[in-house]
């Protein structure tokens, strides 16, 4: 773990007290544990004597019973401690990244796909409880359990100690050398997990391109060949660790250890060296010098992992966080100023070169160009998603950075083409801009953007929740978007073409929303068919990253241009257009 | 459990299962009977025989070796066969998975599919190297430890046998309350990870709209659900576990404590009753791990459970005796269908009647959820009809072989998926040995070629997992280039419309316009001028087709296309302008 402030490491702080409880509860649980062997031999000794001593029998009976009830109850108070530490943990470290997710530029989600914000989140959360909730006592049984034993038997008899560990150095060669081998190997083993992974997604994934085009054998026999491959790799490679490590462990089995032990028994007894009932100790306690063995030696590899996986969450918990002004600005009016901005996803690989421009306020303003020119950027650029690397971008002569987010969104607001629904009611959706906002409110927006009607079918009208009892399609759940803005009511709003996923009737009723939601405001619309911009204020043509043309469409077709080119495209393309009909 | 594995792996590997298994009751026994001979030994050496005892430890030298070259065995045959059995796996799983329904597919997440394809594959076979072992040894060496002791004297094992029922109801009580309580966290576990995974993805929304801080509450609600969830899950699970081992230790001091009133009532043979006692504690050990095997061993369960869910599915029923079409007119007589599950008893499709005439452009329209999507899925057999038919060339979809309906369909769908390859690779995949000639044509008719053009890499450029280095439209010309490759009688094509702007629009347009004539088009059109320029127009609407025909007749009366022609007509004619 990564020693910073807020890391992990801080957050163990609060629940401390109670894992080193639970550690010196595990250990007290492993000592009692061992006294049931002790016991045996007591009982050895006061059944052996000439005279039995019945109370001292029982005595013995009694210690043992004590121990087990020591040994239950430290073990239950100990686990308990533990697991309650621990849960407390995820929930702060949960809360913490929760939080965090809440701070950081919006863009550190775009660099991220879905499933490694889930990895970070849940699975690496769940991993770290591992270390903390069952690594740490394990690892206190496997320490305790062998240092405690040893101690008993080398009061009893040093020499005999020695005798039954005869077989230990043999297994510390071995594994030693497992080690060394298996690290050498690892990198092949991974490759081939990678490709047999790569072969099955592709299977899954591609599936109906594979039966579709015939290509079932090919990608059978590419599937199979992965799957051949990673046998033999893990054959190859796993395959002679296995032999050393089978014979490793098969030295200080159960088995083993009980023949060395009653070996030197026999044979310390036979030279006169100790006396039989000595030889007791070592028959019972021998085992639990090497049965912790596995765990110690399997356990680095889980510690490993959980100690990866705990760096994540920090690397996460360490993101950089949006910086907010410390004293917000307003901004005067809803005039939109790109100036001199210059941003990119990649270092040295700016999407975006030295754009400028200006919004009026109450304008429409309109985006075009190919595919990849920018558009969507400078949309993002004016939603914050992102900052810009050089210039600035300006709200009512206020730079966005000195605007804190109520301000900024207060300002400025956007319509995207993922709708953007969250799992709760379709009010609570359309007034998520304005919690305070009531049912005739939330209404009225609903209604202007044309979905009201489609709400009230719900079968819990605008209580119905979405993804549950509200299945909208793409063009409905884009209207009730356009609903939320509506009631957002920022002055600002940034468009990007929503109507793509849906059916013509949809589209209609979408286009109505919109034109209901733009009036009055100032707009950046980023259009992918051009059509729908003929009648803008102004149209800002992007080419690879730089703003290459600006007018109405009336003077941008005077010039031979990007615009003129694409709109022709689209005209002989013959989607109907205005100047058609 | 064994059973169940072996139907899931495949009965190909129940043999080196079964030898596995044998060896690990080997291994297991002769431990067994190592524990046993300290008994005689121990009894010599407390006795004062010492040659007896050398004796009794050569017996017992000759049995840990045996023991020892047992471990080892089945440490090797347990790798094997987990090796073995992984392919197995993968290898049915791979198969069948070929042969189910392709709308099967449609129905599942792919990712937890994938997941379970993958990973669940390694987390079912590990049983046999890291499970079974245990598992058998935890059972096997105290069965032979009892008898073993009933051998020396029946009183101590009568005790130990009696509580070896209390044990096996500690056990199953134990395990049961534990996977009770997986569940229940299990749950809480998705439910907090669904919401973490919205948080994450709406952030922009949640910021832009000020929701953050109400979302934020909704998302600690159920964090806090979760950590109750484990509480609730440490108190039984704190008492589960307590109580198996709690019976283990009892157990072994209520049989110390027997073994101790006898040795007191029969002084005569002292040194037999220590060796017994030691063996009680040998008795409990492999017992007690029993406890700690149970969490993976749930785990195992669980997954076998998936795995097997899958392998349960039915897969698509091939004809006993295929027939030939002739032709690639396609028939739909009384087509009816809804999806399995769905919700509602009422037929997404009911009745659906319709031709589409070979070698034409048929434009498929309708409003969204009228089942075009499904329709074409019929055709190229993604699910079978509830009843009446689908034809193609005369013959029933469900009487082609499955050769012949892949050469017959090429679909090409709005969501394409593109193997992790280059452009060259995807197209080629259409048909392998098309020459370059017939390659750089399809490409020319699908516009790839300006895609190609375009990029630095030319055909070598690489498409990324899935085909994330190509927008929607461009994956979906590659994927028309890979169709028209392939010269199939039939193409099915659902028009991308997901961000497509002007220059791929054009280009799909005019791909459809090359491909009329060639083969039998059948198009979920989302464009203007692939309606008006089809040869039929099929429109769809509440299960049925509703009108059918040219452009021009279906214009001329006052039906359903019209009214869908003149909104699409104002919408044509929407700007987007300053109020």
């Amino acid at each position: 773990m990564t020693g910073h402030q807020d890391g992990l490491r801080s957050m163990l702080r609060p629940v401390r007290g109670r894992i080193t409880g639970g550690v010196v509860l595990q250990a007290v649980a492993t000592v009692a544990s061992l006294a049931t062997f002790v016991a045996i031999h007591l009982l050895a000794l006061e059944l052996l004597r000439p005279e039995v001593d019945r109370g001292a029998v029982w005595a013995v009976v009694a210690f043992a019973a004590g121990a087990l009830v020591v040994r239950l109850v430290a073990q239950a108070v100990g686990y308990q401690l533990m697991h309650d530490a621990d849960i407390d943990f995820q929930l702060a470290v949960r809360r913490r990244v929760a939080a965090k997710l809440g701070r950081v530029p919006l863009g550190w989600f775009g660099a991220r796909n879905s499933a490694t914000v889930k990895k970070a989140l849940a699975d690496d959360i769940e991993a770290v409880h591992y270390l903390v909730a069952h690594a740490l006592p394990d690892l206190t049984a496997a320490v305790v359990m062998p240092v405690s034993a040893l101690l008993l038997l080398v009061v009893f008899d040093w020499r005999l100690t020695l005798a039954t560990l005869v077989l230990l150095p043999l297994f510390a060669v071995l594994f030693v050398a497992t080690g060394r081998r298996g690290s050498r190997q690892g990198e092949r083993m991974a490759g081939a997990v990678a490709g047999i992974t790569r072969a099955v997604v592709e299977f899954v994934q591609g599936i109906a391109v594979i039966k579709a085009f015939g290509g079932r054998d090919r990608a059978d026999n590419r599937f199979h060949r992965a799957i051949d491959d990673y046998m033999v790799a893990f054959s190859a490679v796993k395959g002679p660790i296995l032999k050393l490590s089978a014979t490793a462990y098969a030295l200080v089995s159960p088995a083993a250890m009980l023949l060395s032990a009653t070996a030197a028994g026999t044979v310390f007894v036979a030279l006169g060296l100790v006396r039989p009932i000595d030889v007791l100790p070592f028959v019972l306690l021998g085992l639990a010098l090497t049965a912790p063995l596995v765990v110690i030696t399997y356990g680095p590899q889980a510690f490993a992992a959980a100690r990866a996986a705990a760096e994540r969450v920090d690397e996460v918990l360490a993101t950089a966080e949006l910086p907010e002004p410390p004293v917000s600005g307003s901004p005067a009016d809803s005039r939109v100023e790109f100036e001199h901005v210059t941003f990119g996803y990649q270092e040295g690989a700016p999407s975006l070169r030295d754009v400028g421009f200006v919004l009026e306020p109450g304008t429409v303003t309109a985006l075009v160009g190919p595919s990849g020119a920018g558009k969507s950027t400078t949309a993002a650029l004016l939603s914050r998603f992102f900052d810009p690397w050089e210039g600035s971008i300006r709200v009512g002569g206020v730079d966005l950075r000195d605007l804190d987010a109520a301000a900024l969104y207060a300002s400025v607001s956007f319509v995207f083409q993922d709708a953007g629904l969250v799992t709760a009611s379709i009010a609570d959706n359309i007034r998520l801009g304005r919690p305070d906002a009531g049912d005739d409110d939330v209404r009225a927006a609903a209604v202007a953007a044309r979905c009201h009607d489609r709400i009230t079918a719900l079968p819990r009208g605008y209580d119905s929740v979405v993804g549950e009892d509200a299945q909208l399609s793409g063009g409905e759940a884009q209207r009730v978007a356009i609903a939320r803005a509506l009631l957002a009511d920022a002055p600002v709003l940034v468009l990007d073409e929503a109507t793509a996923f849906v059916d013509p009737e949809s589209e209609a009723a979408i286009y109505d929303a919109l034109s209901a939601l733009v009036a009055g405001r100032t707009v950046l619309f980023v259009a992918h068919r051009l059509h729908t911009v003929t009648e803008a204020d102004q149209i800002l043509v992007l080419d690879a990253g730089t703003l290459v043309e600006r007018g109405t469409h009336a003077e941008l077709l005077t010039h031979d241009g990007v615009y003129r080119r694409l709109w022709q495209a689209a005209e002989q393309q013959g989607t109907p257009t205005g100047g058609r009909r | 459990m064994l059973r169940e594995l072996i139907r899931v792996i495949g009965s190909g590997e129940a043999r080196r299962i079964r030898l596995h298994l044998a060896a690990v009751l080997w291994h297991a026994v002769s431990q067994g009977v190592v524990f046993v001979l300290l008994v005689p030994l121990l009894r010599a050496l407390l006795r004062g025989e010492t040659d007896a005892a050398l004796r009794w430890l050569a017996a017992l030298a000759v049995a840990a070796v045996v023991t020892g070259v047992a471990y080892y065995v089945q440490a090797l045959l347990g790798f094997r066969t987990a090796v073995a059995a992984t392919g197995a796996l993968y290898r049915r799983l791979g198969d069948h998975l070929g042969d189910l329904p392709l709308g099967w597919f449609a129905a599942v997440r792919l990712g937890s599919l994938t997941r379970l394809a993958t990973a669940g594959v390694g987390e079912v076979t590990v049983v046999f190297a890291h499970l079974v072992g245990p598992l058998i040894t935890a059972v096997a060496t105290p069965l032979t430890v009892l008898v073993g002791m009933a051998v020396f004297d029946w009183r101590p094992a009568l005790a130990m046998a009696a509580t070896v029922p209390v044990l096996y109801a500690a056990y199953r009580w134990s395990t049961r309350v534990l996977a009770e309580t997986d569940a229940d966290v299990d749950a809480a576990i998705g439910r907090s990870n669904d919401r973490i995974l919205e948080f994450a993805q709406r952030q922009s929304v949640l910021r832009a709209f000020g929701g953050g801080r109400a979302h934020q509450d909704r998302l600690d609600e159920v964090l806090v659900g979760q950590h109750e969830a484990g509480r609730r899950q440490l108190r039984r699970n704190s008492l589960a576990r307590g109580l198996f081992g709690g019976a283990v230790q009892l157990s072994v001091t209520f049989v110390l404590a027997v073994s101790a009133l006898l040795a007191l009532g029969d002084t005569a043979d002292v040194p037999q009753f220590i060796a017994l006692a030691v063996l009680v504690v040998r008795f409990a050990e492999p017992v007690s791990a029993l406890g700690d095997l149970g969490g993976s061993l749930r785990t195992v369960k669980a997954r076998l459970a998936q795995v097997r869910e899958i392998l349960d599915v039915p897969p698509l029923p091939e004809p006993g005796r295929p027939r030939t079409p002739a032709g690639s007119r396609i028939e739909l007589v009384d087509v009816r269908f809804r999806y399995p599950g769905s919700p509602t008893d009422r037929f997404l499709l009911d009745g659906v009647n319709a031709v589409i005439p070979a070698n034409g452009v048929t434009a498929l329209v309708g409003p969204s959820g009228s089942g075009k999507t499904t329709l074409t899925r019929l055709i190229a057999r993604f699910w079978d009809v509830d009843s009446g038919s689908v034809r193609i060339g005369g013959v029933d979809v469900r009487e082609l072989s499955a050769a012949d309906r892949t050469a017959l369909v090429a679909p090409v769908f709005q969501h394409v998926y593109l193997f992790e390859g280059t452009i060259a690779e995807n197209v080629r995949l259409g048909r392998p040995d098309a020459s370059d000639e017939d390659v750089a044509e399809a490409a020319r008719l699908a516009r790839v070629d300006e895609i190609v053009h375009r990029l630095p890499d030319g055909w070598d450029t690489r498409v990324g997992e899935g085909g994330a280095a190509l927008s929607g439209g461009e994956r979906q010309r590659v994927s028309l280039a890979r169709a028209i490759l392939k010269r199939a009688p039939v193409v099915i094509l659902d028009e991308a419309t997901a961000a497509l702007d002007s220059v791929n629009e054009a280009a799909i347009t005019d791909t459809v316009r090359a491909l009329a004539g060639r083969c039998t088009l059948l198009v979920i059109a989302h464009q203007l001028s692939t309606v008006v320029d089809a040869d039929r127009i099929l429109v769809l609407d509440g299960g049925c087709v509703r009108e059918s025909g040219t452009h021009q007749e279906l214009m001329a009366v006052d039906g359903l296309y019209r009214r869908f022609w003149s909104e699409r007509d104002r919408v044509g004619g929407w700007r987007l302008k300053s109020g």
